[in-house]
């Protein structure tokens, strides 16, 4: 049943998805068409899109997971991907709409007048973009398994395949509409459960949310432990144990645990009762229950030094969202300056309400049914989460509805993605028109799931969180130096984009690999952007003053072209236009 | 793809009257950047004013370089306004470890302030920008072409 109605459901969302894409098919004949609406998109309906495009599975699922696997501080990430907005609005948004570039790429040649600077920035945009596409298809990989119990690959393969065909099929003037169809689904999709089941289970002890003591079991909960796993209980409990225990077979006999650390063998099922103090250790590492309210964010950097790893998240989604490679076209789909800025403060609102949500999920899983992480991949947590405070057909419904949700969120995001990873292929690398940008949409499309088989260990927050860094790192300094500083030369910008993002790259890449476990090494190496977004600003500044010579000619011409408010441009207009009466 | 509205000149711009007919060798002139070629509807240059933005005269890039000095200043003060509201709640919190353990109706106060308060105030942070930027440029719109000078009224 549960299954039945989780699958209609995604189903639905990704057949309205072809559908309205394939709506577009018969509007969009030119390559501008394909690649950006033709311009004409209103700003709720844009801010809508951007938003359902932005809103990826790090925030659906890995923004709660987080949360309920390492505290708090994961709520970081929710605060920084919406401030990411609010400072794209301060110092890109009106400037960048009226350059008119579809692209980063665009961007830098259009300002620098460098062809090598173009080549650089496209293979960036191909980094970034499929740095940021292994998360949506992990996404689905997880989704899919905990509906339907397929293995792992197939929902990357899915998603990999819907996506790439709905994109080499209907280009973009399908996507705005999807994309803003698909933001009110998540909204919905995320509240609607989140309100229900707080109104459900949402009353009694807020013990749980406390670091004062272990987490407490709320009903009888069984737990099977796949691998051989060392554990540890703060008090003594009684257990029901089959299997190995503490090197002793039993069978459904019923045990008193002493307080502290405990071996469970392989394939052993250990029965808690209500009341029970949830162990930790066990499964995935998680915080340690002292750290839950932490206001630290420490994932992926060993938590040796919690204020400097937090630094390193704000700065990576704050300075992050501006180099994304598919928000920028998203601006060049608003009419002028004046309505780009006002979709970006409607983005900041839509953004704040759907991240109410997630961390209200979160708190439930933590309040009503500590033991989901230890039971099954934090990032699941939204979607096992329903029918656990709900019983019955009202659970699975909303179990239904969140995956549908949650399958919206990776098809827009990988959508947007793949739009701007095929985009920098046929139009930079291949020079191609739409027939190359359909082939490339395929390519990209398949590249990027292959590269998504072997991600599922690491957390979707993180991931997201490390593509934002690079970006940061790269094209952040790129496009707020190029707008607002006129000394910047094509060199200066190269270095500052390489040195950035090869650094943060390497940085992350290293971390991956496991280079550094604890201390200064894994905390600057797992949040990389407290050091490379500064590195990056300072390297491209003092190469453009050692290299002045190279300032482009035309540069009073493009800043009067991105400062200028175009209502000074129409009224030109107007008064160049020959009157009817003089004719 | 064509930019809105000012193009880089598409032909070299026309030669003074007072030029002789093609000499030998031209003397280097002093560059001349046309920004929009207003062949049409000739604007009077003695007021400073929209001409001399479009035609890039010294006084146009002064007034485009005030307009840039101003927006710059007014965004990179919303931005430190932003950064501080930001940034400075991980200090807060490490500088006074006890508030991790403060509640508010059972909920840690952590939560209610990154889970649901901090983001009106980046709404009103966005909006302040929003509106203030608005004026600047209407502002901006007035100085160089006031409304009685309008050519199409």
């Amino acid at each position: 049943m549960a299954d039945a109605a989780a699958v209609s459901a995604i189903g639905c969302v990704t057949l309205l998805t072809v559908a309205v894409g394939a709506r577009g098919v018969r509007v969009a004949r030119t390559p501008a068409d394909f690649m950006v609406a033709a311009r004409a998109v209103p700003p709720g309906l844009n801010a809508a899109a951007i938003s359902g495009e932005y809103l990826s599975a790090a925030s659906f699922l890995g923004v709660a997971g987080l949360i309920v696997s390492e505290g708090l501080g994961a709520l970081w990430y929710s605060v920084g991907y919406t401030a990411g907005y609010l400072v794209l609005l301060l110092l890109v948004a009106a400037p960048l709409r009226r350059f008119g570039a579809y692209t980063i790429p665009d961007f830098a040649d259009g300002r620098l007048a460098s062809p090598s600077l173009r080549r650089t920035t496209t293979a960036l945009v191909l980094v970034i973009g499929w740095f940021y596409l292994l998360p949506q298809m992990k996404g689905a990989g997880i989704t899919l398994q905990l509906v339907l119990g397929t293995p792992y690959w197939v929902g990357v393969v899915a998603l990999g395949v819907v996506v790439s065909a709905n994109i080499a099929m209907g280009g973009m003037k399908g996507i705005t509409f999807v994309q803003c169809f698909q933001y009110w689904l998540k909204l919905c999709a995320i509240g609607v459960p989140a309100l229900v089941l707080l109104m459900a289970a949402g009353r009694g002890p807020t013990g749980n949310l406390s670091a004062l003591h272990q987490p407490v079991f709320t009903r009888s909960t069984a737990i099977r432990v796949e691998t051989s796993t060392v554990f540890t209980l703060n008090r003594p409990a009684v257990v029901q144990v089959s299997g190995l225990l503490d090197r002793a077979s039993l069978d459904y006999g019923q045990v008193r645990l002493a307080a502290g650390q405990h071996v469970a063998g392989a394939g052993a099922v250990l029965r808690f009762g209500a009341g029970a103090p949830v162990p930790t250790g066990l499964g995935i590492a998680q915080a340690s229950p002292a750290m839950w309210d932490s206001p630290f964010l420490t994932a992926g950097t060993g938590g040796a030094h919690p204020l400097v790893a937090t630094y390193g998240v704000i700065i990576a989604t704050l300075f992050g969202a501006i180099g994304l490679p598919h928000i920028l076209v998203r601006f060049y789909t608003n009419p002028d300056g004046e309505a780009a800025r006002r979709t970006t403060l409607i983005v900041v609102l839509l953004l704040s309400t759907f991240y109410l949500f997630p961390a209200v999920l979160a708190v439930l899983a933590r309040l009503r049914a500590p033991e989901l992480y230890l039971t099954s991949d934090p990032d699941s947590v939204v979607l096992s989460l329903p029918p656990l405070l709900l019983a019955g057909r009202a659970g699975m419904l909303l179990a239904a509805l969140v995956a549908a949700g949650a399958f919206a969120a990776f098809l827009s995001t990988s959508s947007g993605l793949l739009v701007s990873v095929a985009g920098a292929l046929s139009h930079d690398i291949m020079r191609g028109g739409v027939g190359t940008f359909r082939l490339c949409a395929v390519l990209a499309g398949a590249v990027a799931t292959l590269a998504a088989l072997p991600v599922d260990r690491f957390s979707l927050g993180l991931l997201v969180g490390w593509a934002f860094a690079i970006a940061a790192s790269s094209f952040c300094p790129l496009i707020v130096l190029g707008i607002w500083w006129r000394r910047l030369t094509w060199i200066g910008a190269t270095a500052g984009v390489v040195v950035g993002g090869g650094a943060c790259f390497c940085a992350i890449v290293a971390t991956m690999f496991g280079a550094a476990a604890h201390g200064w090494g894994a905390t600057l190496l797992g949040q990389p952007a407290v050091w490379t977004v500064p590195l990056a600003f300072v390297v491209m500044i003092v190469m453009s003053l050692l290299t002045s010579r190279a300032i482009p000619p035309h540069v009073e011409l493009v800043m009067l072209r991105m400062h200028l408010p175009e209502a000074l441009i129409r009224r030109t207009y107007a008064a160049r236009r020959p009157k009817p009466q003089q004719y | 793809m064509p930019p809105d509205g000012l193009h880089p000149p598409s032909q070299p711009s026309p030669p003074s009257q007072s030029a002789p007919p093609a000499p030998p060798a031209p003397p280097p002139r002093p560059r001349q950047v046309v920004v929009w070629q207003h062949d049409q509807a000739r604007l009077e240059h003695d007021v400073i004013g929209l001409g001399d933005v479009q035609s890039d005269t010294p006084y146009g890039r002064l007034l485009v370089r005030s307009l840039t000095r101003a927006q710059l200043g007014l965004s990179l003060m919303c931005l430190a306004l932003a950064v501080v509201v930001v940034a400075s709640l991980p200090l807060l919190a490490a500088l006074w470890p006890g508030a991790r353990r403060v509640t508010v109706a059972g909920l840690p106060l952590t939560l209610i302030v990154l889970g649901a308060g901090i983001y009106p105030v980046l709404m009103a942070i966005g909006w302040f920008y929003h509106h203030q930027a608005s004026q600047l440029e209407a502002r901006f719109i007035d100085l160089v072409d006031p409304p009685d000078r309008r050519l199409d009224g």
